[in-house]
């Protein structure tokens, strides 16, 4: 209670000094007289209608030039003639061919281990052991030069 | 300077003015502009917002006069348009902004203005100038122009309870701002004397 009686003689004493400051102050000059006001009124009211004619003919601009993009973009839609169109068609896709230096090497080693198994299923139709052992080396070293193969690739690939 | 409540014309300066006579009108303008110019700038520090805000009061004014009906002073009217206006320029984002901007452009309050002033009153008056717009017109009108809560709640468009509110919170910045020793502006830094 103490504090609000404190806070409202405080207050008192705030208002009084505001009320002399309002009498103290003095009469603030204007920095325009009657004429010059008018004309300042004159000149905003033609500036005003000036921006607003500006953004009407903007907006008018805006509607024109979105109607027409979008007619020219309808119009855009014509019948091309199929020279044309094979012209602008790409080809067919080709295979594409990722490790060229590795890959035919790859290919003739498949082949040729491929062969060596029919050959080797032959062989062992007609019960030539010989042939069997023979062709089954000569597998075997063809599954291994087709690992280094495939190893190097890995390698390289890696670098 | 004569309050811009207290200002009152009579029946046939009045007639004169609403009938257009340029004379009339001149002497009109001559006897209210710098009374309102006054209080708009209390409401609003900036002086050149409130030339423009004193020129629409203006405007307003004689193209209302046929509206005014003599029931309270002259200057009563003109100061509700004032005021009007000035709040309306508060609410405006467009008014917000160039507050913001002149603040920093401008001296809220011309050093002119307070010559013959004892220092209380040019700190009381600079106190005013670093409160809200909102909260300096609040105090303004309670304190000064002798509006109740109601009316500046109407004002506002708020209700009664924000005019309270922005009133304690106005006094309680300025008896902070007061009770300051030194304000921020006058602090000056010294400089370190060189070692002997």
């Amino acid at each position: 209670m103490i504090a609000m009686d404190s806070d409202d003689t405080r207050d008192a004493e705030l208002v009084a000094r505001l009320k002399r400051l309002d009498a103290g102050a003095g009469a603030p000059a204007p920095g325009f007289d009657y004429d010059a006001m008018l004309a300042r009124h004159a000149n905003g009211i033609t500036r005003a209608r000036r921006h607003a004619a500006l953004a009407r003919v903007t907006a008018v601009g805006l509607v024109v030039a979105l109607v027409a993009a979008s007619l020219w973009r309808l119009d855009e839609r014509r019948v091309v003639p199929n020279e044309e169109i094979a012209e602008v068609r790409p080809s067919a896709p080709q295979p594409r061919i990722v490790r060229a230096d590795t890959y035919f090497a790859v290919a003739a080693l498949e082949d040729h281990i491929a062969s060596v198994d029919d050959l080797l299923n032959d062989a062992r139709l007609r019960g030539g052991t010989d042939d069997v052992a023979r062709l089954e080396r000569t597998r075997a070293e063809l599954i291994a030069s087709y690992q280094q193969v495939r190893y190097a690739e890995m390698v390289s690939a890696n670098f | 300077m004569q309050r811009l409540a207290e200002i009152e014309v009579t029946a046939e300066e009045l007639a004169a003015a609403r009938a257009g006579d340029r004379e009339a009108r001149r002497a009109l303008f001559e006897r209210v502009a710098p009374a309102a110019l006054g209080i708009i700038r209390r409401l609003v520090a900036q002086r050149s917002m409130a030339e423009d805000l004193l020129q629409d009061t203006l405007i307003a004014m004689f193209e209302h006069l046929g509206d005014f009906r003599g029931e309270a002073p002259f200057g009563v009217w003109v100061r509700s348009i004032a005021v009007s206006r000035c709040l309306m320029a508060f609410r405006s984002p467009w008014h917000r902004a160039r507050v913001t901007f002149e603040a920093w452009t401008e001296d809220s309050q011309a050093l002119g203005e307070s010559a013959g002033r004892t220092s209380d009153l040019i700190d009381l008056d600079r106190a005013l100038a670093r409160l809200s717009p909102v909260t300096r017109t609040v105090v303004w009108l309670y304190d000064v122009e002798g509006w109740s809560h109601d009316e500046i709640a109407r004002a506002f468009e708020r209700s009664v309870s924000f005019s309270k509110s922005q009133l304690a919170r106005g006094h309680a910045r300025l008896r902070t701002e007061l009770q300051a020793p030194v304000s921020a502006s006058a602090l000056v830094i010294p400089l370190r004397s060189p070692e002997k």
